[in-house]
This record gives structure tokens, sequence and C-alpha cells, in this order.
């Protein structure tokens, strides 16, 4: 399908004939299929450019007029930035990337949808600050991150996850009008994300911002947090080499194992009632061998051997103030391992963390993961209790094996990871499992373990993870899953009758 | 024939992570300067990205997409310079640019050919250089009292850009005759590297004037070949041995001339006046420079190459050696610019006929961040950086002639 000629003159006569192509190669970089969906995306119909959230208004508009489908676009790393249907455009927000302000005082900053994290982080790092980072890489969208990711990846242990970051938003609604939430719509400015009147910022961004899909967000401010560590990154070496160095007086890094995930679990617990330690995770051994290596083949060279040394690793990162401010986190830590039988893995693993600190440099490597050349696919996302999160590993571990030892699945049977926040208040987990691309079944084993996995959580009462867009899988999960999805999918239904915003 | 199926697993793997477009974590340093790919910089359509060309060749190989006027402008505009495949090899296993070069290579077969890249292939077969000037001026500039080293296995390959620039092949002359190397020029003999015929596409052009240098280096019993041109030195390193195996040595003027200073045989006096400069790394001498290793084989199951394949990630580029001569240069104070090394961001030199608002664009882009480190001249060591970074608001400077000058 293609725009009609009107509509395409009334869109174009918005950005610019520059801003809009229908060119069949340049929708092409935009409909590819990506190695974690069997299928392809439906081609848009055009792809635009706006510049501003008048420009994005009047779009929505034609689009309204049109009965055209639009969806805004920026990495394009989840599956959900594509259409869905024909007789769509995708809005794409390169040209609206500038940081509006960087409040160090209130601690927040604005932002147009287009800003990577590879902008933002290092200019908030230059001010003592820091926000947790869910794993896509320095090219990852912050806006993303804030309000539509389904995922956490933490980059201090007393901070929450990213969609609680959130404050005020400026958004075109499908009708076209413009909203502005929290502080902002008061001119209180953007420091918070709630005002007199209900809240309108779950509504906004749904559970993980795809649910909700009621808006395009223009601008936003997501809170930021003050950090201990260096303003600037001493980087040294060449990719695929860079080292990274903090301050060793004010810097440690700690890789230890464990065999059971409920001492994981009691070891966490006791490090946030301290509230001690700048990040601490239970990380997944898989992508940590993978983080290691340089290729496919050095991964498997030392995954015989790395799988033995840390099948439950856990990771502690402690940045302070002072020299005397480490040794007495130190302390706390080295006996918080021994009560919880932990033991530390060879010097030689523990180094390569040191070179890789902080945190945001090892989720940028993350995507390494994708060099088995399966794909990955995260299940499980979510955040509870700590203790429920860790008995969710425990139950996959009772059908899990079912998979791997079959072939089905990568053997990783582990690869399981938890990222507690708020000092252990509760936690994001994620079970990363990889399938062989060259099997041609492997597309349905991964949805049979798929399928499988969410069946057990259900009857184990355990946490499912939060669905793209409504209907069906709304309904299978019943109460398990927040009702907050009807009430989006009611609001939803008010505000976007036609669906022309994509979900 | 382009070889795009050969890299189906590159096309199929890209999850559009947007690492080639954006400068690496450990180099990152702000809001500014943090894009690495002058393309998607300029047209914002992703596209217009490593990333986008991957998705366009892919759909090209399955016969969804079929190649036309707008993509080979598309695919021309971009520069090859290999800013997307050095970052995305930071973290996966994929050949980004090869894909690049077998996509125009598709085009070309499919008759899109840029005309400007048509005059130069035309230029070359007919003058043996790229700028289609008489072959029998190819040494005019060369001094009546010059003497070649006749028993010499070393050879200066001067290049096609010592039409434009003799002042920097005379530098280089006097540098290797200062550091006492036995060398000699090819004469007549010397023709256009033809590499940047294969990056444009015309395979098979370049193919007939590789493996014709090949046969020439051979039959003069050549072992060390050594150029001041970053272009040509990239050629001989990342295209030719796609055509066959060689011993041979190729060198760049600024390797020589570092081992040289290093082992005493190049002394360097200072400069005239203090003077802050920063170092513009090519493409070609840098993250493209490296040996390219022929790999054909198997990939198994989660990525397994069999047999192991070499990457190039970029690392192992020409990029000390300049460094190291700046620094020798009493006087000379080096600053660096943000993106640097094999993160280097291109001057957009290889599309100014492509897309000559592209080249100025891109060009405009790298002069302001040279600005912006506080440098008063910004030097390198490739004629077309040198065409493209030249008459801007930093001055140019040619690291050879540099050199040269200082002897």
């Amino acid at each position: 399908m293609s725009l009609s000629r009107e509509a395409y003159r009334e869109l174009a006569a918005v950005v610019g004939e520059q801003y809009i192509s229908e060119d069949d190669f340049i929708l092409a970089g935009n409909r590819a299929q990506t190695p974690e969906i069997p299928f392809a995306h439906p081609s848009p119909d055009a792809i635009l450019l706006p510049g501003s959230v008048e420009e994005v208004a009047e779009i929505v508009k034609i689009c309204n007029k049109y009965g055209i489908e639009y969806i805004g676009n920026v990495t394009g790393c989840i599956p959900t930035a594509y259409c869905t249907r024909e007789n769509s455009i995708i809005l794409h927000f390169k040209r609206m990337n500038k940081i509006l302000e960087i409040n160090a005082e209130d601690r927040y900053a604005v932002i147009e949808p287009g800003v990577r994290h590879v902008q933002l982080y290092p200019e908030v790092r230059k001010l003592g600050l820091s926000y947790t980072a869910a794993a896509v890489g320095p090219g990852g969208s912050v806006l993303v991150n804030f309000c539509a990711t389904g995922g956490d990846h933490h980059c201090q242990y007393g901070t929450s996850r990213p969609t609680r970051y959130l404050l005020g938003v400026e958004m075109v609604l499908p009708n076209g009008e413009i909203l502005r939430t929290g502080s902002l719509q008061t001119d209180s400015g953007w420091f918070c994300p709630e005002s007199p009147g209900p809240s309108l910022r779950s509504i906004v961004k749904g559970y993980s911002g795809n649910s909700g899909k009621l808006g395009i967000i223009t601008k936003c401010a997501v809170a930021l947090d003050r950090c201990k560590g260096p303003a600037e990154f001493r980087a040294e070496g060449l990719s695929p080499h860079h080292k990274i160095y903090m301050d060793s007086d004010c810097s440690s890094v700690y890789v230890f194992n464990y065999k059971s995930i409920q001492d994981v679990c009691d070891a966490i617990t006791k490090l946030g009632e301290a509230e001690t330690c700048a990040t601490v995770q239970k990380y997944f051994y898989l992508p940590l061998t993978l983080m290691m290596t340089e290729s496919a083949n050095e991964f498997w060279e030392k995954w015989p051997e790395y799988k033995k040394i840390f099948p439950m690793p856990l990771v502690v990162h402690i940045a302070t103030h002072s020299a005397r401010e480490r040794e007495y986190e130190e302390k706390i830590l080295f006996d918080v391992v021994e009560e919880t039988h932990g033991t530390r893995i060879p010097r030689e693993i523990e180094r390569w963390w040191e070179e890789h600190m902080d945190y945001f440099m090892i989720v940028a490597r993350l995507q390494s993961v994708l060099r088995l050349g399966g794909s990955w696919l995260p299940i499980k996302t979510g955040a509870e209790s700590l203790q429920h999160m860790c008995d969710v590993y425990d139950q996959t571990q009772t059908f899990i094996h079912d998979y791997t030892n079959a072939g089905k699945i990568f053997d990783a049977p582990a690869n399981y990871q938890i990222i507690p926040m708020e000092y252990g208040h509760f936690a994001s987990s994620e079970l990363l499992f990889m399938w062989d691309r060259k099997d041609p079944q492997s597309f349905r084993y991964m949805a049979e373990f798929s399928q499988r996995s969410k069946e057990e959580d259900l009857k184990n009462h355990a946490y499912v993870m939060a669905p793209y867009g409504f209907g069906k899988a709304v309904q299978e999960q019943g109460a398990l899953y927040s009702h907050c999805t009807d009430w989006l999918a009611r609001v939803k239904d008010a505000l976007d009758p036609n669906y022309t915003l994509d979900i | 024939m382009s070889d795009l199926k050969k890299h189906q697993y590159t096309m199929e793997s890209c999850n559009h992570c947007g690492q080639c477009k954006w400068i690496l974590p450990a180099r990152m340093i702000g809001w500014d300067f943090a894009e690495i790919c002058p393309i998607h910089m300029r047209y914002s359509y992703d596209a217009y990205s490593g990333q986008g060309m991957l998705n366009m060749a892919r759909e090209v190989s399955e016969g969804k997409l079929s190649c036309s006027e707008g993509m080979m402008k598309l695919a021309h505009a971009c520069t090859a310079c290999g800013a997307c495949d050095i970052n995305c090899k930071n973290v996966k296993d994929m050949e980004v640019l090869e894909v690049i070069y077998e996509l125009r290579a598709e085009c070309a077969e499919q008759g899109f050919v840029p005309e400007p890249v048509k005059r130069t292939a035309e230029n070359v077969k007919q003058t043996h250089n790229i700028y289609g000037l008489p072959h029998a001026d190819r040494f005019a500039w060369l001094p009546a009292d010059y003497e070649d080293d006749p028993g010499a296995d070393t050879i200066l390959f001067v290049g096609c850009s010592a039409y434009r620039y003799p002042e920097t092949a005379l530098a280089a002359i006097r540098i290797l005759k200062a550091g006492g190397v036995r060398f000699r020029l090819l004469g007549e003999e010397e023709w256009c590297c033809g590499g940047s015929l294969w990056r444009s596409g015309l395979h098979e052009e370049a193919g007939e004037l590789i493996r014709r240098n090949m046969e020439v280096f051979r039959a003069q019993g050549v072992k060390t070949v050594i150029t001041a041109c970053a272009e040509c030195f990239g050629n001989f390193r990342g295209i030719y041995p796609r055509f066959e195996e060689t011993e041979i040595s190729f060198r760049h003027i600024t390797e020589v001339a570092d081992e040289l200073i290093s082992q005493g045989r190049l002394t360097l006096k200072g400069a005239d006046a203090p003077m802050k400069v920063t170092y513009h790394d090519p493409c070609m001498l840098g993250r493209l420079s490296e040996k390219y290793v022929p790999w054909e084989g198997e990939i198994r199951s989660y990525g397994l190459h069999v047999p192991e394949k070499k990457f190039n990630r970029g690392e192992f580029g020409v990029y000390e050696p300049p460094r190291r001569i700046l620094d020798a240069i009493p006087g000379i104070d080096r600053t660096e610019m943000i993106r640097y090394k094999e993160e280097t961001f291109c001057c957009g030199a290889p599309s100014r006929e492509t897309d000559p608002e592209l080249a100025r664009f891109t060009r405009d882009e790298r002069l302001r961040e040279a600005e912006a480190s506080g440098a008063e001249a910004i030097v390198s060591c490739c004629p077309f950086c040198r065409d493209a970074l030249s008459g801007g608001p930093v001055r140019y400077l040619d690291l050879t002639e540099l050199i040269a000058e200082h002897i």
C-alpha cells in the first residue's frame, strides 16, 4: 500500500519534503526482521522525521483524518517499535534529540525522544549524577529506557527501576492534542510526575510503556541519582579491548560464586540492609562469558571451563568517596560473603570486571550475547520481592532441563540474573535463553519453551512477563497480571478508538 | 558477481542496537561529537547507516527489493569509512562494511554506477590514474638529480595523489634518503593501486588492475612497498589479499619514519614556534588498514566459525606511529579530538563527488571537532583527507611534509 497523494502532500507540508520518504529502500531500513522475531514486519508506507511537538501534533491529526496508523521509533531495538498493520507510517525521532536541561540541584534532565544514552549519560556524570539504564547499549533511547522498557539493569543498588524515574511529560495524544503531565501542567517545572488530580503517569507509560501506547512523548523529564565515582572515565586501549579505569582508592570489584540461590538472596539482602555497595547483582553466566571473550569461537573455547567456575556469580562493585569508606564497605562485604558461603572466583575474571566498570559500560557490552548467532529472549522480566525472584529461579530449574537436555535451547539452565534495587526492597529478574538459529525448528522450540515457562509461572504464582499489547495475553494471565492493563485498555479505547497509534 | 549471499549471517544478525551509529561507551564524552556515522548524522533516516544498509542488502539478496538509482546514491553517499563496522565488531561477529561493499557491487552489476565512479574507472583504464592525467606525467615532479637505488627490493609507491601533491612524494623521498633506506621508484610501471575501484563495487575492473600490479611487484623482485598515501596503504593491506596471497610487506611512511626515529637514524629538529596540533586518523591508515585474511568456511550452530575466522576489529591499524612522530618534534603540543584512533570521524572525502553536500557537512563536522580540541592545526597523512580538510578554520598540515621539514 501507499499513502494517498492527498495525505502525502499534507504530511510533507508539515515536515518538509526532506523529512518524509516513501522510497522503498528507505523504508527497508525500518521494516527488517530482527533475529528474535520469526516474521517480517509490515512495511511502513512512509517514514517521517518530525522536528517539533507541533509537527508531531499535526501529523497525528492528519493520520486521524486519513485513517493512517502511526508509530514512534527511536532505536528500533524492541520488536514493538515496528508497524503491525498495513497503511502505517513511522515517526522517527532522530531530529528531536536535544538535551533541553540538566538540573543538578533538583536532579532531573529534560530530554527530547531522540536522545541516546551515549549522549546523556556522560553529561550527567560530569555533574556527579547517574541514572539506571536497561540493557541496550550506547545507542539505546533514553526515553524508551524510562517509559517503555520491560527490563531493568541497575547502575546503583540503591536506585529503583527506570520506569519509576519518569517525571513531567509532554505528549501528543491520539487526537493530536498536546498533553503536559505532572508539575508541568501547572507551569511548575519538570520535577514532579504527579500534580493535583489523578496520576497520569501510569496511563502515559502503561506498565512498560509499550503496553500503553497512548500518545507520542515529545519531551520528558527523568529523575537522576547522585553517584559515587569519577565525573569522566579514563579509557585506555582500542576496541574491542577498551579498558576503563576508576580510582582504585575509591573503587573495587569482586565476583563471588555461590552454590545455592538462597545464599545469593541472603547475601544481597544483608548487603542491602547495610545500605552498602554501589552495585550488587546475581549475573547470568552465559553473557558473562560472552562479554569476556572476543568472538563466538573464543567463547566456545572458554565456556566449558567458565560455566564450571561461575555457575552462579554475584558481582559486586564498591564505589566510595574515600579509601577509608571503601575499606569499610569491603569489610562488610567479606563478612556477608563468609556468612552466606560465597567464594571468590579466579582473579583473572575479577580483573576483567575491574577494567570494564562502571555498570553502564557493562550494560553496553551485553549486546555481545548475539555473537552466538541465535538470538535472545529474556523472559520473566519483571520486578517483585527479592525472595520471590529467587523462588522463581528455583522453580525454573524444575522444567528448563527438559529443553536444554533435548538441545532445544542453549545448554545454560542457570542463565538467570537477579537485579536487586532499592537496597533489596525488590528485584527484577531475567531468564535469558538462546536458541540455535541454524536449526529450522528453533522458533518452534522458542515458542514452546516460552509457553511452558508461562504456564509454570501461572501454576506457581510467579510473576508473568508484561505482554506487548492487549487482548489475549492479558486474558490468559488473568488475575496474576496487574489489572492496570485493563484500565489502560479502556483508556486506550476512549482516547484512540480507531487505534491509529499502533500498539 | 557480488558476494552478498556470503554475508547472509551478518545480514540476519542485526538487532538494531544502534551501536553502528554512536561512539563506543569507552570514548563517550557528552552530547556533542557522539555520532560516528556521517550519513546517519546528515540524513537521519535509519536507512542511512550500517544497520539500514544491512537491512536493504538483505532484502536485495532475498529478491524482495531491487537495486535502484536511489539505493545506489545512498550506498555511494556512504563514505565507507568503516566506523559502523568497527563499532559493531566491538561486541559482535558481523561484517557490516563487507555488506556495504557488496551492496555497491550488486548495484554495479545491475547497472547502477554513479557517474563520478564511472569517470574514475575510465580514467584509470585510459591513463592509469584516477584523475585522467597523462601517465607520462606521473613522475614529472621528480627532480633531475634524483637517483634510484637500482638494487633495492623496497619501492616507494607514490600513488595517483602525487599528481596533486608532489610535495608529499618529495617529502617521502627526503625522509627515506635521510634515514638511509635503500629504495627505488617504479617509474612508468607504477599504475593506480585500484583499491578505490574495488571499494566502489567495480570488482572486476579492480581485480584486473590489482593482479597486474602484483605481477609488476613480483617481476621486479619487490619485497617491501612503502607509500605515503593512506588510501593506497589501506588498499594494499585490506583489498589486495582478496586477489592473491603475498609475502610483500606494505608499509606506510609514518611507520617507517617512526622506526627510523626510534633507531636514531632520523632526528627531528624543533618547530619554529610552539604549536598545538591534533592528529586526524585517516580511516584507511587506521581502522581499515588491517590485513584482510580471506575466509571460506561454515558458520555452525551458535556462531561457531569453522575454520576460525579472523575478524578485523580495527585494533591493529596504524595509530601510534604518527602520534609518536608528532611527539618527537620539540615545540609541537599534541591534543586529541573526541573521536580518534579506531573511532575517528571520517573527513568526508570519499563522497566528495558522489554527494558533495554530504562531503561538506562531514568535513565541517570534523573541523568543528578539531577546533573544539583547541588545536591550531589538524595534521594528517592522506591526500584525500587533505583535499577535504584544507582551507578550513583550522590549518591543515601534512604529516609526511612536516617530518621532512623538521629533518
